[in-house]
């Protein structure tokens, strides 16, 4: 920013909600001397700063490239609306956090695809910085765009818009990423011979390199390399080993609140239990475990760096950490005296270890979040959530027993071969649970039971055994919401439930092909940003969007795809087989269960990568 | 033993507001390793109190803090360890021990000296000051929690000086007889019949009263 712009900003800053979202120098965030790095890469995530500022992976990987001697990372995020309007009118241009230079004057912007209703945040983020939306309008000079995160599975929907993707864990890939760039700026090669060099890395798609061809019902026909650096498939990078991974030892202190201000421990990445309904579980296979040594060294290095007054362990199913309740025992020993407390969020029913709970909350009692996401056991046996009601009704008693009073519960609604019992069923569980309260001694059990039940819409998602599944219509979760309303009149219990909108649309993208860009495109175009803020999000522009890029939003969400139809998503190997996903979508039809992996091997795909899967059982070190 | 502590909050840091630059003062202990206290209770937190809260959108160059350790702390120590500790955004300016009796600058606060830096002077009001100051009362309205309150700033003024652009101001800083350099500003642009020009302010230090005198708040 030179001095003009500065006093614009200053000016604004004082307009805005929220100002200290735009100011940085916040503790850990020292600037790396602009000249000197030889790849500047420009951090983006889509959303605003408390949100991206609660991302573990962003700190992961702001830190690795930060790492590198040549390299620089700066971070950049979402102006709220009342800030992007500001700079439009203002003539201020997207700028990084923490030099403040442009964000088209770095090498490489990255974005990190977490949910898909952030994606018109990006191309809100691409005008603002001055750099042009689609990939085909920019040219030599402006910086490479490049994207991973979860979403990055199907890579399509934004594929007209970003250079390079990287896909699965991010740690090595990002560097080898760097590097390319690097050569490439010493070399002065071009662009063109840069994304060939990028499609030749392991775990990047590069989107140009492929054509697409539909049947004249819409769906794919073929997606074809058209050149010779790209391959037929791309492999999702895998971090095989934990403990050696790259790890933070200091994170950005934020000064103004964020939804997570904590530190935040990856315990493992990766989860055995196979849900049928989840993404994550299909795509971070294999489970892997960072050791109790090394989660303790990373605990204390960042505890000493940021000065944080709580640790949060984080996986996608930390009950299933091997030695649980010894990590949080000596977490606890060792800052006893530093009155850090340790929280553990995402629990799972059928294992929560009544001693974590008690040793946790000792130091700070949070409510109990259970995730038995079906009100019945048929259909928890179709998708393959291993949780009986008695273990549900075990793990609340074990809360209320240790004092707890509050339990949210979240179930999903829409799921594949759903029936009024299964909604009935959601009604009948919470009932139990406020039983089981009632039951519980009241010398023992906390004041005030509250019992929150949360029904989110079902989203079919790419790799998974759902992936070929229609999604509900809009009339059907609407009528469904008001039986569920009935039938959750109970004391105590509060129901929770969203609108269907947004479902919708997060199916139509989530599974979409490349022609959904321009629809993303036009609803951008329309003013739709913040789509996952209630407040901003337009719907009826989103439609209009759809529109009038002639595609039907109905052929994307409510289509039962047929096993043989090529899915956009195709062009990625994710690990599990389309053959694993078939197998385990068929046994959701026969109401048929899969045994937890660690149990045995089901031959989810993985162990065609030598050395990526360990099969569990002979990895496994007690 | 309590360690009186004075820094400065940079400019860049001018929208982070008091309860935020609390707990970034609270954290920084805590990465300091240096013996501070805890409060008794369910949620302990770090013992610590600001003289003064700055205004949001303000720069302060001498704010002072209450920072009670446990046993004794040599104060270069103290002041090299939290500094360590800190963004380059927060410097420390200095740092004393003095004994737990001693009275807490919080209740030593008499006034405070400002400066405003004009984005513009308009002649008006450049030429209306004088007169402004001259004045038997200065009456402004005062917005309270609870309505609008009529007071005489007259007495609260101890400094009002133009230089160039920039506006010296100190003025009163106590719960009884306080004023905002912002209040003042406006009631001197509606005297001078001119709009509030917009500024940016910067708190250049803190007072306490001793024999009749303004002391540096630190040194009281
Ligand atoms: S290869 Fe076998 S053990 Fe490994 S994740 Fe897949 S199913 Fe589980």
């Amino acid at each position: 920013m030179n001095e003009q712009q500065e006093a614009v900003f200053e000016r604004l800053l004082e307009q805005v909600q929220k100002p200290a979202r735009y100011t940085g120098g916040e503790m850990n965030t020292d600037v790396k001397p602009w000249e000197e790095a030889e790849v500047r890469f420009a951090f983006g995530f889509p959303d605003t700063y408390d949100i991206a500022m609660s991302h573990l992976g962003i700190k992961i990987l702001y830190h690795i490239i930060n790492r590198l001697p040549w390299g620089l990372c700066e971070r950049v995020f979402t102006p709220w609306p009342d800030m992007g309007d500001g700079m439009r009118r203002e003539g201020l241009p997207l700028f990084s956090l923490e030099s403040r230079h442009p964000v088209r004057d770095f090498d490489i912007v990255g974005f990190t695809l977490q949910y898909e209703m952030s994606y018109t945040n990006i191309l809100e983020m691409l005008d603002l910085a001055g750099i042009p939306a689609y990939a085909r309008d920019r040219g030599e000079d402006d910086p490479l765009i490049v994207a991973g995160g979860p979403c990055a599975y199907n890579p399509e929907p934004l594929a007209p818009f970003v250079d390079a993707y990287m896909i699965g864990d991010g740690e090595d890939v990002m560097i080898q990423l760097c590097s390319a760039v690097r050569e490439h700026k010493k070399a002065g090669t071009s662009k063109e011979a840069l994304l060939k060099a990028l499609a030749g890395i392991h775990g990047v798609y590069v989107p140009r390199f492929y054509d697409v061809s539909y049947h004249a019902d819409g769906t794919i026909a073929a997606m074809t390399p058209n050149d010779a650096c790209a391959p037929e498939k791309v492999e999702r990078c895998v971090v095989t080993d934990l403990n050696g991974a790259d790890y933070p030892e200091t994170i950005p202190v934020p000064y103004t609140d964020v939804v997570f201000d904590r530190i935040v421990l990856e315990i493992m990445r990766g989860c055995t239990r196979g849900c049928r309904f989840c993404q994550a579980g299909m795509i971070y296979r294999p489970v892997r475990e960072r050791s109790l040594e090394r989660l303790i060294e990373i605990a204390d290095r960042l505890e000493a760096s940021t000065g944080y007054e709580e640790i949060s362990l984080s996986s996608l199913s930390t009950g299933d950490y091997s030695c649980l309740p010894e990590l949080i025992q000596s977490l606890m020993d060792r800052y006893q005296e530093k009155r850090v407390s340790i929280s553990l969020p995402s629990m799972r029913i059928d294992n929560i270890v009544k001693q974590s709970l008690e040793m946790t909350q000792r130091v700070k009692k949070s409510g109990l979040t259970l995730a038995p996401e079906a009100g019945t056991q048929r259909l928890r046996d179709v998708i393959n959530k291993g949780v009986t009601e008695d273990d549900l009704i075990r793990s609340v008693t074990d809360a209320f027993e240790c004092g707890w009073s509050t339990v949210k519960l979240y179930f999903m609604m829409g799921l594949p071969t759903e029936t009024d019992d299964d909604l009935r069923g959601i009604g009948d569980l919470a009932a139990k649970v406020t039983q089981a309260y009632y039951r519980t001694p009241k010398e023992k059990r906390g004041k005030g039971l509250r019992v929150t039940c949360s029904a989110s819409v079902f989203v079919p998602k790419p790799f998974t055994p759902f992936q070929w599944a229609a999604q509900d219509t809009l009339d059907m979760v609407e009528e469904k919401q008001q039986r569920l309303r009935e039938y959750l009149k109970i004391k105590n219990v509060v129901f929770n439930w969203h609108e269907g909108h947004l479902s919708f649309l997060e199916a139509c993208i989530s599974r979409g092909d490349r022609r959904i860009g321009d629809v993303i495109y036009t609803a951008w175009k329309k003013g739709c940003r913040f789509d996952g803020w209630n407040e901003h999000f337009r719907f009826d522009l989103w439609m209009e969007a759809f529109r009038e890029c002639g595609l039907d939003p109905a052929f994307y969400a409510y289509r039962e795809r047929p096993y043989d139809e090529i899915n956009p998503w195709d062009i990625i190997d994710a690990g599990v087989t389309k053959e694993y996903l078939i197998r385990e979508c068929e046994k959701a039809k026969a109401e048929k269960t899969t045994q937890d992996c660690r149990k045995g091997c089901n031959g989810c795909g993985l162990q065609r990568w030598k050395g990526v899967c360990a099969c569990y059982e002979n990895a496994r070190h007690v | 033993m309590k360690m009186l502590v004075t820094f400065e909050k940079a400019f860049r840091l001018r929208m982070i507001g008091h309860l935020d630059l609390m707990r970034a003062m609270q954290r920084a202990l805590r990465r300091s390793d240096l013996p501070i206290r805890y409060s008794q209770g369910f949620n302990p937190h770090i013992l610590l109190t600001f003289a003064a809260p700055l205004s949001l959108g303000h720069t302060g160059l001498r704010e002072v803090m209450e920072v009670p350790v446990e046993g004794e702390c040599n104060p270069d120590f103290f002041k090299a360890r939290l500094q360590r500790a800190l963004p380059p955004e927060i410097q420390l300016v200095s740092v004393r021990a003095v004994d737990d009796t001693h009275k807490s600058p919080m209740a030593l606060l008499y006034a405070a000296r400002y400066r405003a830096d004009l984005e513009e002077v308009p002649d008006a009001l450049r030429t209306a000051l004088p007169a402004f100051l001259a004045q038997g009362e200065i009456t402004a309205v005062k917005k309270t929690k609870t309505g609008e309150k009529t007071v005489d700033l007259k007495p609260m003024i101890h400094e009002c000086s133009l230089n160039g652009n920039a506006m010296y101001l100190t003025l009163d800083l106590r719960e009884e007889s306080s004023c905002k350099p912002e209040l003042l500003l406006r009631t001197l642009s509606d005297f001078a019949g001119v709009p509030l020009p917009r500024f940016t302010c910067t708190r250049l230090m803190l007072f306490a009263m001793r024999d009749l005198a303004l002391i540096p708040l630190e040194d009281a």
